[in-house]
């Protein structure tokens, strides 16, 4: 399968690993419109390839996101006014999240994340980040709002740390050791040089498990972030018994009995 | 801190303080651990109200004097004098508390800085706050159960923002065990520890200051927004924060934080 071309991402497949990575490391990555616009192809692209089990999100250079670029923000006569429609009926595309892309999703945090580079951290399953990654949220001191990424971290991790991080703004940034013991991350990569080898390392680990039941657990986890408990566990429920049947949930305890690596069928591009 | 802030309202059970763009909120019964007694109940409504009106406070720090944070409703007054608590306890069956910032719904933020013990109903105004810092010294349990009462509205609070299960064994083992200000920071319930704690109060003002630098009205829809997120699913709370989000989109702080940051220089917030 051939990639479509991209300016302002790379997209590269390495075994069964599909690789996203921020591609304008001379402004920090920071998203342009050429790339909020990529993003939702490369999701797509990547999703639905059968061949892509897992995919990994990281950046080129010295930061790994940095959010909306504001200097093209200020300078171009259009400003934020680009994201109204998009932000009015909350139809954004940036993350795997927004895409409905049920495959596993690894954010491996090459360095500077910051205001808008949440966004990628919240909506990712799993997240690594290398030893000299920084955190930080500078939106309420260049006069913006934080709204749509710290809500989705506050489900996911201790709260009065993500409050602290959205109004101290530019003035404090969080390490990669805080943000391991917050469970915001759960693997730190020292030397830093590492993370993309300890990412495709992990990515593979995960690639070996079924990838119809990898996406119905998903559907479930994700899906409980929307309801309160009662609720979430009949949702999941549901999932759960929409194994029942697969071809995945009869041949794992097989294999297992007879003690060889499992079979599993490719992942069914749901339509949308 | 040299300077003495500036005193507005008339206060018997609190110090409402300001400090440059700081208001301060400071419990001030030391000899009574600083529990609320039905004075202080209603000064608390009284004192978020002033802060939050005057224009010249940007962010509020909230601290107790002498030993105690806060260790909630004062049971000794509770007990001998219940007329006294009448209105209170109405308030409380009809979930119409008005003791914390949330209560009253202040939209600039709120750093809690626990100096000492903070029990019970003190947990409120943990639960409520923004940003929670503490001193090197400060604990934290909840007793209510080993009184006869039950933990609610601050338990629940805290289980939206922390770790279930340390909420949980707090609210259950009552007086028998304290959270340390060690553990509460590794559980993310509080993001500093002050040591020497007698640096507190500096450190709650040099934070707070740093915080008075950002636009006061992207801050004011960045609470509204994470708070709402507190009460939905999450892809409503995103579309209710989304509209958080635009509702910024044409004030003039929006547009003059890009260009300060493009031009390399101090934004000027309306």
């Amino acid at each position: 399968m051939t990639f479509s071309s991209y300016e302002f991402l790379k997209v590269e497949r390495h075994g069964p690993v599909g690789w996203l990575i921020n591609n304008r490391p001379d402004q920090l990555n920071a998203m342009n419109n050429g790339m909020r616009d990529e993003f939702e192809v490369a999701w797509k692209e990547l999703d639905a390839d059968p061949a892509v089990r897992v995919i990994v999100h990281t950046g080129e250079g010295r930061a790994f996101q940095t959010g909306v670029d504001v200097t093209e923000i200020a300078t171009d006569g259009q400003g934020f006014e680009r994201y109204r429609e998009s932000m009015e009926n909350f139809d954004i595309r940036f993350t795997a999240w927004h895409n409905q892309v049920w495959k596993p999703v690894i954010t491996a945090v090459n360095g500077i994340c910051a205001g808008g580079g949440f966004h990628w951290v919240a909506d990712a399953d799993i997240v690594i980040a290398a030893s000299d990654a920084t955190f930080f949220d500078p939106h309420v001191s260049v006069g913006q709002v934080v709204s749509v990424e710290a809500i989705g971290l506050m489900r996911k991790m201790p709260v009065e740390a993500v409050m602290r991080m959205a109004f101290v703004g530019r003035y404090e940034r969080m390490s990669a050791a805080r943000a391991y013991e917050l469970g915001m991350i759960s693997e730190i990569v020292d030397p830093p040089e590492r993370l993309r080898e300890v990412a495709q390392e992990l990515a593979e680990k995960i690639a070996k498990n079924s990838p119809a039941a990898m996406a119905a657990t998903k559907r479930a986890l994700v899906g409980a972030l929307e309801l309160g408990l009662t609720d979430a566990c009949k949702a999941g429920a549901a999932e759960l018994v929409s194994m029942w049947g697969h071809p995945d949930q009869t041949e794992g305890p097989l294999a297992f009995t007879e003690k060889r690596e499992p079979n599993w069928q490719e992942l069914a591009r749901e339509p949308e | 801190m040299a300077d003495a802030g500036v005193a507005h309202g008339h206060y018997e059970t609190l110090l409402v303080e300001r400090r440059g763009p700081v208001g301060w909120l400071i419990f001030n019964r030391p000899d009574a651990a600083n529990a609320m007694d039905a004075t202080m109940l209603d000064e608390l409504e009284r004192a978020w109200t002033e802060l939050d009106a005057d224009p010249s406070v940007r962010v509020i720090v909230n601290t107790g004097e002498g030993r105690a944070f806060q260790t909630g409703v004062d049971v000794v007054q509770l007990s001998r004098q219940p007329e006294a608590m009448r209105a209170q306890s109405r308030r409380t069956r009809n979930a119409e508390l008005r003791l914390t910032a949330w209560h009253n719904q202040v939209w600039k933020p709120v750093i809690a800085a626990v100096n000492g013990v903070c029990a019970g109903g003190g947990l409120h105004f943990v639960a409520d706050a923004d940003i929670v810092i503490a001193a090197a010294n400060a604990t934290f349990l909840d007793p209510h159960v080993s009184l006869g009462q039950v933990t609610a509205y601050e338990a629940i609070g805290l289980v939206r923002k922390m770790p279930v299960e340390s909420v949980m064994r707090m609210a259950l083992i009552g007086r028998q065990e304290r959270i340390s200000a060690a553990r509460a920071y590794e559980l993310g319930m509080i993001s500093q520890v002050v040591d020497p704690p007698e640096q507190l109060r500096d450190e709650a003002q040099a934070l707070a200051e740093k915080i008075a630098q950002n636009s006061p009205a992207a801050m004011a829809a960045t609470k509204r927004a994470l708070w709402g997120a507190l009460e939905m699913g999450l892809t409503d709370a995103c579309k209710a924060g989304a509209a958080e989000l635009v509702s910024m989109w044409g004030h003039s702080d929006q547009t003059e934080g890009p260009l300060a940051f493009t031009e390399k220089r101090e934004a000027r917030w309306l």
